[in-house]
């Protein structure tokens, strides 16, 4: 950036530098007041100083509102990113990340958060706090699940996903009842239960515990050494609604397919306390049991018809 | 369409020299689609003269009818922002010219799915479309998905229908189960429709 830019214009509001070459952007930039939008997409930026430092003082760090990187060369986002608490708008598509840190949550503002096209593997939960954001954009990239975490983000309303490695969604998902816009073709999603043919039986304290729990069998802390009465308590609810089933370290992932106001059929992963809580296979009772699945997929359809303004592409 | 005995080669010099030409063909019996498509690629995109019907929406791919042909044919301008698409969809009966004005969009073509569509849908082909070029299909020719594949620049397509429509089929990629959508304008001569 050419050296005296804040004295020439120190009322600078919008500046796009994109596709000049730069490689690095300086101390030109901490004496721009005014500054709220800065595009600089299509540069050789990815070094280090490609953000000045000393951001967090600058007045920058409040008055930014948009930024774009894309076309850059950022294998990771630069910590200095997220000094700039004012940001509503992210772009970084198009470069070379290969992860989200979790601090993105310090752009508290942010609406709008642009990652296609980049290298990204995983999604942090953080990702999760931002409270404003709107639209997220994570297309072509490598992402293989999205944390169930991902359902707080109670603003989003258009999420992109395709060209990823997905196989699942979180059942979660459907907690999204402002989205209107959700892309995941290009995932190799699957299309048919497979049912997990190495599933680990539990342990016979695992059964113990869960039948403690279950039948509320009483007992004190002296009645037991205190490795047990400390594993008694990390029971987990099974999150079958209608089982009152726990269990504490072995739980079976069951992919189910909810339809999408008979548009879609998406695979869904739920966990449950064992096959038989909730399985199309279960020889025992199995009138209960059709019952009880039929029943939670009605819960997962009526949620789904929440969504029904989704476009699924 | 049929081919007319004779076919002019006509040469748009702006957007509004391309829509009254337009005009004049549609004014006939018969309309030659090749006319058509070598009218539209001879324009030569100029943002001066289609800037004020090009809106773009954060969230997805507006379309912004531009003029509507006294019945015959449908003009709009579609804006797509980075890595926007369409669904796979369908032409309704109708003759579908889409040229490009500014970036590029890919262009992927499929095969109608089998009646009892319970399989993944098959891929014909694909094409990244450049500025000034034009494409065209029908329901013969088969489906498309059309979407703009950058991540750092917008692309705006110019887009003939004839005869128009506002309702078609989209299709589930992974399945081919089809599913009928209106389609609504997001401008309509250059003002934003309020919805």
């Amino acid at each position: 950036l050419p050296a005296g830019l804040s004295q020439w214009f120190p009322a600078l509001e919008v500046l796009d530098v994109s596709g000049t070459g730069l490689t690095e952007m300086g101390m030109e930039l901490l004496s721009l007041p005014c500054l709220h939008t800065l595009l600089a997409k299509n540069n050789r930026l990815g070094g280090p100083g490609s953000l000045p430092k000393g951001l967090e003082q600058a007045p920058l760090a409040r008055s930014l509102r948009v930024l774009n990187l894309s076309g850059n060369r950022f294998s990771e986002v630069p910590p200095a990113l997220l000094q700039l608490r004012g940001l509503r708008s992210l772009s970084l598509g198009g470069n070379r990340l290969h992860g989200i840190p979790p601090d993105i949550q310090e752009l508290y503002s942010l609406e709008f958060l642009y990652l296609g096209g980049n290298f990204i593997t995983a999604i942090p939960p953080e990702l999760a706090k931002l409270p404003s954001l709107r639209y997220l954009v994570l297309c072509d990239n490598k992402i293989q699940s999205i944390p169930p975490q991902l359902a707080q983000l109670h603003s989003l309303r258009s999420l992109s996903l395709h060209n990823n490695l997905l196989t699942y969604l979180p059942r979660e998902i459907l907690n999204l009842v402002h989205l209107e816009e959700l892309s995941l073709r290009g995932n190799p999603l699957v299309v048919r239960f497979v049912r997990d043919l190495t599933y680990n039986p539990p342990s016979l304290q695992e059964l113990a515990g869960r039948t403690v729990k279950t039948r509320n069998v009483p007992y004190a802390p002296s009645d037991l050494p205190d490795s047990l009465v400390r594993y008694l308590s990390l029971a987990s609810n099974c999150p079958n609604p209608k089982c009152g089933g726990v269990y504490f370290d072995s739980c079976v992932r069951q992919i189910k397919f909810v339809d999408f106001c008979g548009k879609y059929r998406l695979p869904l992963m739920h966990y449950l306390c064992s096959p038989e809580c909730s399985s199309p296979f279960s020889s025992a009772s199995q009138s209960s049991t059709s019952q009880s699945e039929s029943d939670s997929e009605d819960e997962a359809s009526v949620a789904a018809h929440r969504m029904q303004k989704v476009l699924l592409g | 369409m049929e081919q007319p005995v004779q076919t002019e080669t006509w040469k748009a010099r702006s957007l509004e020299e391309l829509v009254r030409i337009l005009h004049q063909i549609f004014a006939e019996d018969k309309v030659s689609v090749d006319e058509v498509q070598a009218l539209m690629e001879s324009y030569e995109s100029n943002p001066e003269e289609w800037l004020q019907y090009a809106k773009f929406d954060q969230y997805r791919y507006t379309r912004n009818l531009v003029d509507n042909g006294n019945g015959k044919f449908n003009l709009m301008i579609l804006c797509w922002g980075e890595g926007h698409g369409s669904s796979i969809h369908d032409h309704t009966d109708s003759h579908c010219f889409m040229k490009i004005l500014q970036g590029n969009l890919k262009e992927t073509l499929f095969e109608w799915p089998e009646k009892k569509g319970n399989g993944e849908m098959t891929k014909k082909s694909e094409r990244v479309l450049r500025e000034n070029q034009c494409a065209y299909i029908n329901d013969s020719i088969g489906l498309h998905r059309v979407e703009n594949i950058s991540h750092t620049e917008p692309a705006v397509s110019l887009h003939l229908y004839s005869p128009p429509f506002d309702t078609c089929n989209t299709f589930d990629q992974r399945t081919g189960h089809k599913h009928k959508v209106t389609m609504t304008f997001y401008s309509q001569f250059g003002e934003r429709t309020v919805c």
